[in-house]
């Protein structure tokens, strides 16, 4: 099932989204194609976490549509597009706090029907990679701020998805967990197949992971690409990495 | 596996000195006291198997418990009684007289059934909605009550129920609504409900059914209110619709509230302290009013000091007692630690 799932790329076309007349996203395409890491940037307030909860079903859409290898998933509940095999993260932390670890990263191969059983084994697997099996039975609401982010990756994995959708996974951690986090995430395409979207504010990090660079400002597409090309666009350095690029 | 076993040995445990110390003192008051419990300990743990694991208030529970009561009765006072216990019985169940052991388990059947087909539409609401609906669903049940009197005998005392339930009878049933709503809880409804209690977003992106997993918890939730209702039935031999109104909805809820709605230990706990609680203070009221101390008798003091108990609680220990960790988690992660530490 994986398999099949793999070959199909992730598409969003045309994308908009409206708030009570703001328009959030304007017109915005984007392709994920499996095995592959695309960063999403763009200045705070540009639209990064919209696109994501329209790709994922969490707000409607007032434009375009979002397909699976030609399947129309938009206009579908967030609970059948996640059964399709797109999982994500969110950008402040969303863990069921009152269970445990193990339990959290379970819980995603549950809703997938995964017997019991197997759940539990997939998720101790998962947290030996993420060396958190020691935390396997505290309660995820009293972790760190930074295990608590490798939960939620955790968890969202536990379900295979053939998507990732990752808002903001680094932030809040120190530096040896970003760099542990780059780690594991560089790996998932590769070991797992799986097409990666992560929005990140650490450039370092995403020029690190990715291959390929979309850039939003106010909503529009302003450049995507190769991302040492993305890099180098004046739209962008101007836009969203000015500030940084003087820092550098 | 091993912390269930020791949370059901340990709970289990509980309700089965509860029925030796009885045997042991042989006081009557005891014994009706020990048999209330046991029966508010299966209404308790069905109201703990939708509200904690939904994280979802629902007003609506006693009512199921009057559908059980009353389908046990129905089927199990006399037939020749029947003429004078319910004037008005449709011809048809007249003559219809079971087993009250068999009517017991109708009792569950029937009103899991009936939340079954009512419930559906509610449990796509959350928060307040969910909790006014709930509070709606209890009003219509009551009233049904009151005014069916083909089965109810109105709002009058129905009366003639055979004396089935016996204390150890009722602890036997308290141990399986204790052991089934554990294994609810670790089931895989079970523990995708509770993370839509958590954070329902999340759990809605993961692919959790949330209205279906909580329409499941309701309906097990009737099953145990109506095994309740009908044991309590058959102890107490007659009773009227008030016994399920307002005044037992908010007793069964200050159990589960100042005992842990998450957790089935809570629920237990819970069950025990209030009950204890209720009954060392009606103690108490009888003795006063006995003593003559106050120029008045003293009425409702039990209920003032429960519901201001109950709001001590929630104001000092928001998730009651037991607010995450059945308790035999809590032993075998104190033995780790030690371990640990050693
Ligand atoms: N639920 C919402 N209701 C109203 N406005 C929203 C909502 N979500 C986002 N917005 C607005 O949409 C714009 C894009 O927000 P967002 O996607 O969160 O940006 P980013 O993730 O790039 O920082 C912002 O102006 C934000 O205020
Ligand atoms: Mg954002």
């Amino acid at each position: 099932m994986g398999q099949s799932m793999s070959e199909k790329s992730l598409n969003a076309a045309g994308v908009s989204v409206e708030f009570s007349g703001l328009r959030a996203l304007d017109n915005v395409s984007l392709t994920l194609s499996p095995a592959e890491i695309v960063g999403l940037i763009g200045p705070n307030g540009s639209g990064k976490t919209t696109l994501i909860n329209a790709i994922t079903g969490q707000v409607p859409l007032a434009g375009g549509r979002v397909t699976i290898g030609g399947d129309q998933i938009s206009g579908l509940s967030p609970r059948r597009i996640a059964l399709k095999g797109i999982n994500r993260s969110f950008q402040i932390v969303r863990l069921f706090n009152n269970m445990t670890v193990v339990e959290n990263v379970e819980s995603s191969a549950l809703a997938h029907g995964v017997s019991l059983r197997q759940a539990r084994e997939k998720a101790n697997t998962l947290l030996a990679e993420f060396s958190l099996s020691e935390k396997a039975e505290d309660l995820a609401g009293n972790l760190s701020y930074g295990d608590k982010r490798r939960v939620e990756i955790a968890r969202a994995l536990a379900a295979d998805p053939a998507f990732l959708l990752l808002d903001e996974p680094a932030a809040g951690m120190n530096e040896a967990e970003s760099e542990t986090l780059l780690h594991i995430l560089s790996e998932l395409p590769r070991t797992r197949g799986l097409g990666l979207l992560i929005i990140d504010h650490d450039m370092g990090l995403i020029m690190r992971l990715c291959n390929r660079l979309h850039v939003l400002a106010s909503g529009r597409t302003i450049a995507e690409g190769k991302a040492d090309e993305v890099r180098k666009n004046p739209a962008v350095i101007e836009a969203y990495l000015g500030s940084e690029a003087a820092n550098a | 596996m091993k912390r269930h076993l020791l949370t059901v040995a340990i709970l289990g445990g509980l309700i089965v000195l509860l029925v030796l110390v009885n045997q042991w003192l042989g006081i009557r008051l005891y014994d009706r006291i020990a048999t209330n419990l046991c029966i508010s300990l299966v209404l308790v743990l069905g109201l703990q198997v939708f509200m904690g694991n939904s994280g979802i208030l629902s007003f609506a529970h006693m009512g199921f418990m009057g559908v059980g009561a009353y389908t046990s009765a129905v089927l199990t006072i006399p037939a020749q009684m029947k003429g004078m216990a319910l004037p008005d019985l449709y011809p048809f169940l007249q003559a219809v007289q079971v087993s009250p052991y068999l009517a017991i388990a109708a009792g569950g059947i029937v009103a899991a059934l009936v939340a079954a087909a009512l419930s559906y539409p509610l449990m796509r609401l959350s928060d307040a909605a969910a909790v006014i609906t709930s509070f709606a669903l209890l009003v219509v049940l009551y009233t049904v009550m009151t005014h069916w009197s083909q089965v109810t005998n109105g709002p009058r005392t129905l009366f003639g129920l055979p004396k089935a339930t016996d204390l150890p009878l009722a602890a036997g049933v308290a141990i399986l609504a204790l052991i089934a709503a554990l294994v609810f809880k670790e089931s895989r409804t079970g523990r995708l409900l509770r993370a839509s209690r958590d954070d329902e977003t999340a759990a809605a992106a993961l692919g959790a059914h949330i209205p279906s997993l909580r329409w499941r918890a309701f309906i097990l939730a009737a099953l145990f209110a109506g095994v309740g209702g009908a044991l309590w039935g058959h102890f107490i031999t007659s009773f009227s619709p008030k016994a399920f109104y307002l005044k037992e909805t908010f007793l069964i809820l200050s159990m589960l509230v100042i005992g842990g709605a998450n957790t089935v230990t809570g629920a237990i706990v819970g069950t025990f302290i209030v009950t204890i609680a209720y009954e060392s203070l009606r103690g108490f009221e009888g003795v006063l009013n006995e003593a003559k101390i106050m120029s008045n008798p003293v009425i409702g003091l039990t209920e003032i000091v429960l519901a201001l108990a109950m709001i001590a609680v929630l104001a000092l220990r928001p998730g009651g007692l037991f607010p995450t960790r059945e308790i035999g988690a809590l032993f075998g992660r104190k033995k780790t630690r030690q371990e640990n530490a050693g």
